[in-house]
């Protein structure tokens, strides 16, 4: 008995002090975050997510997938060669932008010269600095639906 | 090579992380020396409770022994919690996917990969562990193996120095650096993450209609939560596969800024409050500039050669500069957290990236790093010593044969959990069982392995091949070399440390260690020590693939 009570007298402060530091660094602080997160912040703390027409069509963070010939795509679908390292990338360099133009116009009727300006109203660059110049995906293509809703029956 | 305005975004964020460092260190010292703080009011009743619910004396003292012991149960208990969580998430709370338990062999990688400050990952997050284990496991780890670090730091600095009879007490100092350190800080950053874009909540995966109506889930959760104590405690275990390429861990580049400056932040502000819990401001000199001047060299070395351009591998909004920047930080503190694909890096950013973890103190991990720079100090007052026929001191204490002997060992354990595994996976043909692994060239191929356990040695986390090392075999090896690489070093230093207490101590050392000159005598012989260790290595690896003028690693 009396070993048993000084062996728990030795490892009380181990045992207890693992279950503990669980609960405050596993369970309170992240719950604590969470529960600020989405009382300040719940736009931000649900994903960024894009609205069109009222309801959410995705994240502007996440790649959105668009394989129409009407719509920018992004890097991810083609060819696992040129693909990202998270696979989602939501993002494609200007040049790349530029050199669907082609393609968007002969499918849209959209003149060429506007899908140019609206992808350089789109630019973003590395840190304003630095960087290849480029475009949200799905940003640009939620400008292109706003921008020409006739050209794009039925999204809006 | 870089230009102008990338240059001085790298001066600049070093910038900051030395002028954070410096100011933060004297709060940091207060904390780790019990000195009273504006903060006493409201947390010395709560850690007095946690100390009477724990029934620990907060008045007790230790020695070497008691406090290694006291280090490694408490670690062992809480990686033993993790893994019961693991193994079992597929019946616990806040499992919205209804992910099923993690294997055997997985959850005791996993749990030694976070309990050691590694953060290997043989699983991709999102679509293997529940919310409930990314809290209570993942996170839980990341906690507490970061307050670890500290703690023996600050153990060590108080048994080099002067006139110090113990090396205080173990469940007072992790009880502070979490309450006062580690969680004020975490929740700042987590709050500043989710304003820029990480999500937090514990809702489950968001289904939407994408624009063309195809449908797409949101993989949502507690993410900003640990990505601030994954870059702060230097951790580096992402909540994706992807790590901080996967963009709701690092959406932007001003993310990605603010990330890489976290991993610095705390290893930095260590080597300030160094000078000050020994007694000899001077002291944190040789440490900064060997630290920072390796530092210097690493980014030097990684941007001589061509930086990738957006392509394989590559974030569109990082592009090559910010990738290998990263890379190269993440590694040089050993953090271990990726913002690209390691095949997307050029081979001279992969050798820096190797030169981080196998130094382990540019600055390095959460307060291992300046036990490590202790290292080479002692090793370099040494050879010093030998070299001017001079007897060796630091801190004014006579360095004996015995303490030699027992640096050397420290050193010796990672070359020995590197080389060894790394030879037997290839002899064994244990590597046959990663997928794809046959096809790749032979120089790529002895990369990837030889940094799998580069990484585990060097607590570090960063890998190549993820998921794909997902065997029986790379789980038990890499879960042994990263309990070696960690806590054989760690035992060492602390015994070292131990054998300095009582000791006599003279008041003018023959050579001095805190001047310029010794600085660079430091730089010097610690790239000598790891260079001639690792350099046949490093030729049959990275430098092989530079010269067979590969891009980047990708097979």
């Amino acid at each position: 008995m009396s070993t048993r009570s000084s062996r728990w007298t030795k490892y009380r402060p181990v045992i207890a002090l693992s279950i503990l530091s669980m609960l405050v660094c596993g369970l309170a602080y992240p719950l604590l975050i969470t529960g600020i997160a989405q009382a300040a912040l719940p736009y931000q703390a649900d994903g960024s997510q894009a609205r069109l027409g009222g309801r959410a069509v995705g994240s502007y963070y996440i790649d959105n997938g668009f394989t129409l010939p009407g719509f920018f795509h992004g890097r991810n679908e083609t060819n696992p060669l040129t693909a990202s390292a998270s696979g989602v990338d939501p993002d494609i360099t200007v040049a790349e932008a530029l050199s669907q133009v082609p393609r968007i116009s002969n499918a849209t009727g959209i003149a060429r010269s506007s899908l140019v300006a609206l992808v350089t109203s789109h630019e973003h660059w590395t840190l304003w600095v630095t960087g290849t110049p480029y475009v949200n995906v799905l940003e640009l293509n939620l400008a292109l639906i706003a921008a020409y809703p006739s050209s794009y029956p039925g999204y809006a | 090579m870089i230009d102008a305005i990338q240059s001085l975004i790298v001066v600049a964020i070093l910038a900051s992380t030395l002028i954070s460092g410096s100011l933060l260190a004297p709060y940091v010292v207060r904390v780790l020396t019990g000195t009273p703080t504006r903060l006493d009011r409201l947390l010395d009743p709560f850690e007095s409770a946690v100390y009477r619910l724990i029934g620990a004396d907060p008045k007790m003292t230790m020695g070497w022994r008691e406090y290694l012991f006291a280090v490694i149960f408490l670690n062992v208990a809480q990686m033993a919690i993790a893994f019961a969580i693991l193994v079992g998430q597929g019946v616990l709370p806040l499992n919205p996917q209804g992910f099923p338990g993690l294997s055997w062999d997985l959850a005791f990688n996993t749990v030694v990969s976070f309990g050691t400050n590694t953060n290997l990952q043989h699983y991709a997050g999102e679509t293997a562990l529940s919310y409930f284990s990314q809290m209570t496991a993942i996170q839980f780890l990341q906690f507490t193996s970061a307050a670890t670090g500290v703690c023996v730091m600050v153990a060590m600095v108080r048994g080099l120095r002067p006139g110090s009879a113990h090396l205080g007490n173990f469940y007072v100092d992790f009880v502070r650096v979490l309450t006062r350190i580690l969680l004020p800080l975490c929740a700042v950053a987590a709050l500043v993450l989710v304003a820029l874009g990480v999500p937090q909540t514990i809702g489950g995966y968001v289904t939407v209609k994408t624009v063309e109506g195809a449908t797409q889930e949101l993989l949502v959760g507690p993410v900003a939560s640990l990505v601030s104590i994954m870059q702060i405690g230097t951790n580096g275990g992402g909540y994706f596969g992807a790590n901080s390429a996967y963009p709701f861990q690092n959406p932007t580049p001003v993310t990605d800024v603010l990330e890489i400056y976290l991993m610095l932040l705390l290893p930095t502000t260590l080597i300030f409050t160094f000078g000050e819990l020994i007694g000899k401001k001077k002291e944190t000199r040789p440490i900064l500039i060997g630290s920072y001047g390796l530092l210097a060299i690493d980014l030097a070395v990684a941007f001589l050669g061509s930086i990738p351009a957006v392509g394989p591998g590559i974030e569109t909004r990082f592009g090559g500069f910010f990738s290998t920047l990263w890379t190269v930080i993440t590694t040089a503190s050993t953090t271990g957290s990726l913002n690209a694909s390691l095949a997307g890096i050029n081979p001279l950013g992969i050798l820096s990236a190797y030169m981080g973890m196998l130094v382990q103190a540019t600055p390095g991990g959460i307060g291992v790093g300046v036990m490590y720079m202790l290292m080479y100090v002692v090793i370099t007052v040494f050879v010093v010593g030998l070299m001017t026929g001079r007897t060796p001191e630091y801190l004014g204490a006579k360095i004996t044969a015995r303490d030699v002997k027992l640096v050397m060992v420290a050193f010796l354990v990672h070359p020995i959990a590197i080389l060894v595994p790394t030879l037997a996976a290839f002899a064994t043909k244990a590597v046959d069982a990663i997928p794809g692994f046959s096809s790749l060239p032979t120089s790529v191929a002895f990369t990837q392995v030889l940094y799998e356990f580069t990484s585990s040695a060097a607590n570090n986390g960063s890998d190549f091949l993820g998921a794909a090392a997902n065997t029986p075999f790379f789980n038990f090896a890499t879960a042994v070399v990263m309990f070696v690489g960690r806590f054989v070093p760690i035992a060492i230093l602390l015994a070292l440390a131990g054998s300095m207490i009582g000791r006599k101590r003279v008041a003018e050392q023959s050579l001095r260690t805190d001047g310029a000159a010794f600085s660079f005598v430091l730089i010097g012989s610690i790239l000598l020590l790891v260079v001639l260790t690792f350099l046949p290595f490093l030729i049959l690896g990275p430098l092989l693939a530079y010269f067979q003028g590969l891009v980047n690693f990708v097979g």
